[in-house]
């Protein structure tokens, strides 16, 4: 797996997005990424909790949400952590 | 030599052009009424020019090429490149003397910042600087900051780079009064579960470190303890550079608003200019 193919595939998505304007709006390549057929299926589908787990940049995962017509934090469901309750919860000096 | 005659930092949620009436009345009218009082500020201190920090958000690089601080030296710059935001395209003017005069000093004073032709100005520039002149004449030169990437500088380090960037305005011969700008924060999550929450007692507890000038908490802050209060709220990190600019001296809290319509925690917070500090 290459984290970084599968960010530059989505970043590449989102610039053709942009160009495209009102215009059609371009389907998403994976061709010339070298990217495992399971990322393939995560960027093609899409699985928006999959992207996450991968380890893609928060940013474009929020570029690539608004580009499917997410608003808000509407596609916070997507990214539910399983794991939440059990993480130890560290305490930052500004919380009292 | 350029005075900094004004300096304010203030948040910049898109969604403060794009749909500034999905926020609380109430709440809309005590942020934009900051941004109003910042304006009459720009006006009454004659600002000539403006120099802007904030986040990068891959609209000028990506991960095969990103500065921690890179500064647009174009004599004008296209923004915004979102269609979404309710702010008209234009070719924002620069002072493009004053962009190399600050990247020449930056590097005598160990600064290492990248060197930007071609900058774009997305929204973290465009909310703040329509609202400070929204027919957009104002010059502005463009500094983009990584905030969001690992590693990251410091609060601490970008504390460091505030100080020489003020001392690199402040020795400009070009311009009398400048304006320094700072975009970005308050709390925010995005691209992850938390999408959505507010740290209010982050936003608070930062706040009133600013408002009192004794920035050593928010100094000594590693960045693993700051992200626990949103992934985007390393944005900050232009703040404390302005607030160093301005020697730490206490800024004035103008406004603090939780907007969770805009997934926000939005704040300004204005600075005397050297001449009115100068006299207090």
């Amino acid at each position: 797996m290459s984290l970084y193919m599968v960010q530059r595939c989505l970043f590449d998505h989102l610039r053709r997005l942009e160009a495209a304007g009102d215009g059609p709006k371009p389907a998403i390549v994976t061709d010339g990424y070298k990217l495992t057929p399971e990322e393939v299926r995560a960027v093609t589908e899409p699985d928006i909790g999959a992207i996450y787990r991968m380890g893609v940049h928060p940013v474009i995962i929020n570029g690539f949400c608004r580009a499917l017509g997410y608003k808000r934090a509407d596609y916070r469901p997507l990214l539910a952590d399983p794991d939440a309750s059990t993480q130890v919860k560290v305490k930052a000096r500004w919380q009292k | 030599m350029a005075e900094i005659v004004m300096a304010y930092a203030a948040a910049h949620a898109p969604m403060m052009t794009a749909d500034p009436g999905s926020a609380p009345r109430q709440q809309a009218e005590n942020f934009f009424g900051a941004l109003e009082k910042v304006r009459d500020t720009a006006k009454e201190t004659g600002v000539q020019a403006i120099v802007m920090m904030t986040g990068e958000h891959f609209t000028n690089f990506f991960l095969d090429g990103l500065p921690q601080i890179a500064i647009g030296l174009d004599d004008e710059h296209l923004g915004p490149p979102e269609v979404w935001l309710q702010v008209p395209k234009k070719m924002v003017p620069s002072d493009a003397g004053l962009a190399a005069h600050i990247t020449a000093s930056l590097i005598e004073q160990g600064q290492q910042p990248a060197l930007s032709y071609g900058m774009k100005i997305d929204h973290g520039f465009m909310t703040v600087y329509y609202w400070l002149d929204n027919s957009m004449e104002l010059p502005m030169v463009p500094i983009v900051l990584n905030c969001t990437t690992p590693p990251l500088m410091t609060m601490q380090q970008f504390y460091d780079f505030g100080v020489t960037l003020g001392k690199a305005i402040r020795s400009y011969t070009g311009l009398e009064r400048v304006g320094l700008v700072a975009g970005g924060g308050l709390s925010h999550f995005v691209g992850e579960p938390r999408v959505g929450d507010i740290d209010e007692e982050f936003d608070h507890w930062f706040l009133d470190r600013l408002a009192t000038g004794d920035l050593s908490e928010i100094l000594s802050m590693p960045n693993d303890e700051l992200a626990l209060a949103g992934n985007g709220t390393g944005e900050l990190r232009a703040w404390v550079a302005l607030a160093a600019a301005m020697g730490s001296a206490p800024g004035k809290v103008l406004s603090y608003e939780p907007v969770y319509e805009w997934i926000n925690g939005m704040g300004v917070v204005l600075y005397d200019g050297d001449n009115v500090a100068a006299t207090a």
